[in-house]
């Protein structure tokens, strides 16, 4: 088979099963689930490869037994150490066993163990340069509006005054930061007039950030959505059966 | 109450227009970079040649729409500008052979626009997919020399060798020796980055879906990343300040791609082919939210008028 008509069949391939998947929105029917049912096969049958290939063969079974160039000759050792790796992670499959059930949790327990170590660095890398930056000046320092590029004023010197737009940008950041947090305090009934307000006030702007993640998702979607109509149009009709350029 | 005016396949056929016709048409659309773009491009063009990224690409096809998108952008600023990259996954197993694709794509372009064609292990290796992102992108922080060493590759002579010993990574020893980190990503690698490479000190980009921009624009305005690109948006703006560059002045001293936090001037590539899925499919996105928009104010009047006439009955 020659190359252009392999990537032809594949292409029609691909539009076949991305109609065969919208085809659901139409009603359930028997060729979405073939095609849902495909997808659902390769995507495992292509991990499990994809895992020995790239990952297994290299980190593990290179390291157990060594490794070869292509005249014969030993590149590397092997460390039959790695091999007391294998019944630990068969002990896994034990949680499918009444009676030995327990021996699931060794290797359970070993990745509980890195997760929990890897925690309080990855707590602290995470939210200390956040909290840090969290300090932001609410008090302008020079004019209202940030000069652009175009004012010819030094860019260090826009950036080391705050100017009264920045401020106000600010006072709003720190507002909205202290308000969601009050309304995190269950640990205590909130009787003060003007921290229920606050408390208030963080419910609805907690909702305004749901609604901003919320259209962020919905424009992600419609993307994929067009370029699946790209590769249907463009791709596979005009490129690959008309031949344009 | 039943409110029955447009029926459902009538939506789905407008939507599937909408989301098609534009595709057709060579659309303008006026743009200002948001601030994380105007500094994912500067840290991307103040690289130089010979320098080494690393490149985490933790996508598959099921967001191709927006991330393919982004690492074609992401690639010919690095090939255009000879930079050296190395190449790995984390977040599944499909996403190196997706990856692997586009650097078959890209390479095209470059060939098509008359530049050097970039070949593995001499300008770029595939250092290999990792499972568990936490674990595997700690260790890249901790010992990236020991992480990588074990992933062979085949070097010009036909040889199977350690990739740490290609051109791209011979003189990578730490984390830190890298110019740049940047990771294309559809999943939570993003966060396991900022956990675990963030306190390297070595400047880190993103690359997220439209999804991820919230979350991810914390790590930025906090100062934890250098920069990201935010769905499709992000990768319209690379490719217009690619096209016009980033503060330049015209002939007549107008500023047309302006950024207010990344004052720097930068060139782009002027009268080189800089349009891609961003120039094509930001338009059409317009057009498929246009629509939406209007179908929600039909729905919500529908509603009213619904209410309003059950009460009068």
């Amino acid at each position: 088979m020659n190359l252009e008509l392999y990537y032809a069949l594949s292409k029609a391939a691909g539009v076949v099963v991305t109609v065969g998947l919208f085809s659901v929105l139409y009603k359930e029917n028997k060729f979405y689930r073939f095609c849902e049912h495909l997808f659902l096969g390769l995507a495992a049958g292509w991990a499990a490869v994809g895992v020995w290939t790239e990952s297994l063969h290299t980190i593990w079974y290179d390291r157990m037994m060594g490794t070869v160039d292509e005249a014969g000759k030993a590149q590397s050792g092997g460390h039959w150490i790695y091999a007391a790796l294998l019944p630990v992670g068969f002990m896994s499959y034990m949680v499918f066993s009444k009676k030995h059930n327990w021996m699931a949790r060794v290797p359970l327990g070993i990745v509980l163990g890195v997760w929990s170590g890897q925690q309080i660095q990855a707590y602290f890398d995470t939210y200390g340069p956040q909290v840090r930056a969290g300090m932001k000046p609410i008090i302008g320092t020079s004019g209202f509006l940030v000069p652009g590029a175009d004012s010819g004023i030094n860019p260090q010197v826009i950036a080391a005054n705050v100017y009264w737009s920045q401020a106000i940008s600010n006072f709003l950041f720190m507002f909205t930061l202290v308000s969601v947090l009050s309304y995190f305090l269950f640990s205590f009934e909130v009787k003060n007039k003007i921290i229920l307000k606050v408390n208030i006030m963080g419910r609805y702007l907690l909702m305004i950030g749901f609604g901003a993640i919320f259209g962020t998702t919905v424009m992600m979607r419609f993307t994929l959505v067009i370029d699946r109509m790209y590769f249907i149009w463009n791709e596979f009709f005009y490129k690959t059966l008309f031949h344009g350029k | 109450m039943k409110i029955k005016t447009i029926p459902k396949y009538t939506v789905y056929l407008l939507l599937v227009l909408a989301a098609s016709i534009p595709l057709f048409f060579d659309i303008k659309m006026p743009n200002k970079p948001v601030d994380s773009s105007a500094a994912t491009f500067k840290s991307l063009m103040t690289l130089e040649k010979g320098d080494t990224v690393l490149l985490g690409t933790d996508w598959t096809g099921s967001t191709r729409g927006e991330s393919k998108a982004e690492l074609i952008a992401i690639l010919r600023i690095l090939m255009r500008k000879e930079v050296k990259f190395a190449m790995w996954s984390s977040a599944d197993a499909q996403s190196p052979r997706c990856a692997q694709d586009v650097i078959t794509e890209v390479n095209a372009m470059m060939k098509k626009e008359g530049s050097r064609e970039y070949k593995q292990w001499e300008d770029w290796v595939q250092a290999g997919f990792y499972p568990n992102s936490d674990v595997a992108i700690n260790n890249v922080g901790q010992d990236v020399k020991k992480m990588f060493s074990p992933k062979r590759g085949t070097d010009s002579t036909g040889k199977l060798r350690s990739v740490m010993e290609s051109p791209v990574l011979e003189k990578i020893q730490k984390i830190e020796d890298f110019k740049l980190v940047i990771d294309v990503t559809a999943s939570k690698t993003s966060d396991f980055h900022v956990q675990f490479i963030s306190s390297h000190k070595v400047p880190m980009i993103f690359a997220v879906t439209g999804v991820m921009v919230p979350e991810t624009d914390v790590y930025y305005n906090s100062g934890q990343i250098a920069g990201f690109l935010g769905g499709l948006k992000g990768v319209y703006d690379v490719e217009v300040m690619m096209d016009k560059g980033l503060n330049v002045p015209d002939k007549d001293g107008k500023i047309e791609v302006a950024s207010t936090k990344v004052t720097d001037q930068i060139a782009g590539f002027p009268g080189k082919d800089n349009t891609g899925s961003g120039s094509k499919y930001y338009p059409t996105l317009h057009f498929a939210l246009a629509l939406m928009i209007v179908l929600v104010v039909i729905g919500n009047v529908e509603m009213a008028m619904a209410r309003k006439g059950a009460k009068n009955s």
